[in-house]
């Protein structure tokens, strides 16, 4: 924890930045102040305050978004600060607009922040050139979206393995058929996206997100198009996978059944966190 | 790596057949014609060059009017008297002069009337130019006796095709109002003009046609003689007689160079043509790759945020171009030489052989045209590869 955290008041466990709230008490542990934005991040940091006092995975430091469309300006991020934790299942919630996703693209490196920086394991990410981009969004991230956008000329089978051409990594066919095994989709390799239902075209690009066996799983709403049957199944794999793989996972949802199975829940608002995530869970989620 | 690019690329070209199809079609006729011209211009200078050698390389023609129109000059009705050609026998080098004279004429052969190509000479002189200078032989038969009996020979396909019934040696004719007997048919020459005639004396055409004085004639020049200097000569000495004031004389070299001109402007031409097409072929591929990038924007955002590089999307569209006109330069190789062959079977038809054989196509040039399609592909497609490589995925997959 840096001097400059300690003057602006930073949640150490979610990264919210309190300097602006008055009415926070800090609380001492060993000699040092902290605050905390609500009770949720208070009592994760009282489990293990070791942990939270190293540099979390991914840091996101005064992040500002401004999407500019002619003369309008949308300020979609406004200084954010948050922090993910390796090994975390993070739920991110908020109502529409509230930046949620612009700020999983931010992590992701699939955006650039009009200012701010971005740390991955303390490494400045923000300022790296598209090369290291890419390199980066290979071999550490695994996307899944909510329109599974796997690509429409290609087969399962290809759409799971496209990661690996673009790394030039071997493909293993033996692995990979497991993989489609384990998955339930052995059925479907030839087929292409148009052939699958939702359910098993979202469990394509898991397998296309896994390709490259990344550190850090990606998922902007992966099931707000599916069923709850088939969305809770591609849940239980998600975590499943977390727990046996030992994944970083941070999901943008409004499923509440997401939210209550996470071990950190990130509430949005206004471009910025909302204090005491746990409470908004009523009113994001579904 | 390159490998799995290429399928990849395939696969999405073949996602969208039309529109791979219509563009590579662009490049198709572009090429096509390069193709032709590669393809038929030797066969042209062959078949012109032996056009010439029937000029012989001893002869020197004389004939009415403009060099660059002999046809319009010989049917003009402008007629040299025949003593004033005689008299160029007299310059230094030349060893003889041939007069001739042309005229159109019905003909009859078995009850059927046609109107034909009849050129009359001196035989005993003609004989000599045809059989010593242009290599002319009789296929059947024998040369008229003399000038003064009416026989008559035929060109190769006046025999065979002018007639329902072919006419062979030994066979009768009328020629405008005089019986005729075939004794002779000329062997193919393969130059539509000789073959397509008859020959007679030309003291008979003359009493046949009621005219005075001949068209042209052939000056054959000694062994050794200046070509040149000759020309110049018998210009002098023509330039002297009041009867014909425009007329030309047409060395070999001389006719040899107007061949190759007029041949020149016309590949001249063809080239430019097939330039024009060929950058439209390359518009049409540019034109392509931009809306296939502005169709696939959120493809190239899902491709990148899979962590594809700036320079794998660049490389997937740029191999998607050049295969484009990759294809297109194979396709409109193969339908270009089919049409050059085409076109050949077509010429031979009315009598002009040789224009194409598959043995003398030019595989360098046909693989250079298609080295220029691939680069002509990829330049087209460097600018729309170029936009979808630096768009940022976050944006690329907002797109709908």
């Amino acid at each position: 924890m840096n001097e400059n955290d300690k003057q602006s008041k930073i949640d150490p466990v979610c990264g919210m930045d309190l300097t602006e709230y008055a009415d926070i008490a800090p609380i001492s542990h060993k000699e040092k102040e902290f605050y905390f934005c609500g009770k949720g991040c208070e009592d994760r940091f009282k489990k293990d305050p070791e942990k939270f006092q190293k540099e979390p995975l991914i840091k996101l430091n005064n992040v500002w978004k401004i999407f500019k469309l002619g003369e309008t300006e949308t300020k979609v991020l406004r200084g954010l600060n948050l922090h993910i934790w390796e090994g975390d299942f993070v739920a991110v919630i908020g109502p529409s607009g509230s930046g949620k996703s612009t700020a999983l693209n931010m992590m992701g490196l699939l955006d650039r922040p009009t200012s701010g920086h971005i740390f991955l394991n303390g490494e400045d990410v923000s300022l790296l050139n598209d090369d290291k981009r890419a390199k980066l969004r290979s071999e550490t991230f695994g996307f899944v979206f909510q329109q599974y956008n796997l690509i429409p000329w290609l087969t399962a089978y290809e759409n799971a393995t496209l990661p690996l051409i673009f790394s030039g990594k071997k493909i293993e066919t033996e692995k990979l058929d497991a993989r489609f095994q384990e998955i339930g989709l052995k059925e479907r390799l030839t087929h292409r996206p148009f052939e699958l239902s939702g359910g098993e075209q979202q469990r394509a690009a898991l397998l296309r997100a896994l390709a490259n066996d990344p550190e850090i799983i990606l998922g902007d709403e992966p099931t707000g198009n599916l069923d709850s049957a088939t969305g809770n199944r591609i849940l239980e794999m998600l975590i499943n996978l977390k727990k046996t793989n030992k994944k970083t996972l941070v999901i943008v949802t409004h499923d509440a059944d997401i939210a209550e199975k996470a071990d950190q829940i990130i509430a949005f608002k206004d471009g910025c966190l909302a204090r005491d995530h746990q409470t908004h869970k009523k009113a994001y989620t579904k | 790596m390159l490998k799995n690019f290429l399928i990849l690329t395939l696969k999405g070209i073949r996602y969208r057949p039309i529109r791979g199809w219509l563009t590579i079609l662009g490049i198709v006729i572009g090429i096509m014609l390069v193709v032709i011209i590669l393809a038929l211009s030797s066969g042209i200078r062959t078949t012109i060059t032996r056009t010439l050698q029937v000029f012989g390389s001893d002869l020197i023609i004389i004939f009415p009017g403009k060099e660059t129109n002999p046809i319009v000059g010989l049917l003009g009705g402008q007629k040299f008297k025949e003593k004033d050609l005689l008299d160029l026998e007299r310059i230094n080098g030349v060893k003889f002069v041939a007069p001739m004279d042309i005229g159109t004429l019905n003909v009859e052969y078995n009850g059927e009337k046609k109107s034909i190509m009849v050129h009359a000479a001196n035989w005993k002189r003609y004989v000599e130019v045809m059989e010593s200078s242009q290599g002319i032989k009789l296929e059947k038969g024998r040369w008229p006796e003399n000038d003064e009996v009416s026989e008559a020979v035929f060109g190769y396909l006046t025999a065979k095709t002018l007639f329902k019934k072919e006419v062979s040696a030994g066979d009768e004719v009328i020629i405008k109002s005089k019986r005729f007997r075939v004794v002779g048919i000329f062997s193919e020459i393969g130059e539509q003009m000789l073959d397509n005639v008859i020959f007679i004396s030309s003291d008979i055409f003359h009493a046949l046609t009621d005219s005075r004085g001949v068209s042209s004639a052939a000056v054959k020049v000694a062994p050794g003689a200046d070509m040149n200097l000759i020309a110049k000569q018998l210009k002098f000495q023509l330039s002297k007689q009041e009867v014909v004031r425009d007329f030309s004389i047409l060395t070999p070299d001389k006719a040899d160079r107007l061949v190759g001109n007029i041949l020149s402007i016309i590949e001249l031409v063809l080239v430019v043509v097939a330039v024009i097409s060929l950058v439209v072929g390359a518009v049409g591929i540019m034109n392509t790759m931009y809306t296939s990038v502005l169709e696939r924007t959120k493809q190239i955002g899902v491709m990148k945020a899979i962590g594809a590089s700036n320079d794998a999307i660049l490389s997937l569209f740029l191999i998607e171009s050049g295969m484009i006109g990759l294809v297109g330069g194979i396709l409109g190789i193969v339908f270009g030489i089919l049409s050059a062959y085409l076109i050949s079977l077509a010429a031979a038809g009315f009598g002009i052989r040789g224009l194409f054989s598959f043995a003398s196509l030019d595989f360098f040039g046909l693989f250079v045209v298609l080295f220029l399609t691939f680069i002509i592909g990829i330049i087209s497609g460097v600018l729309p590869a170029r936009q979808a490589s630096l768009m940022e995925p976050a944006e690329a997959l907002r797109y709908e």
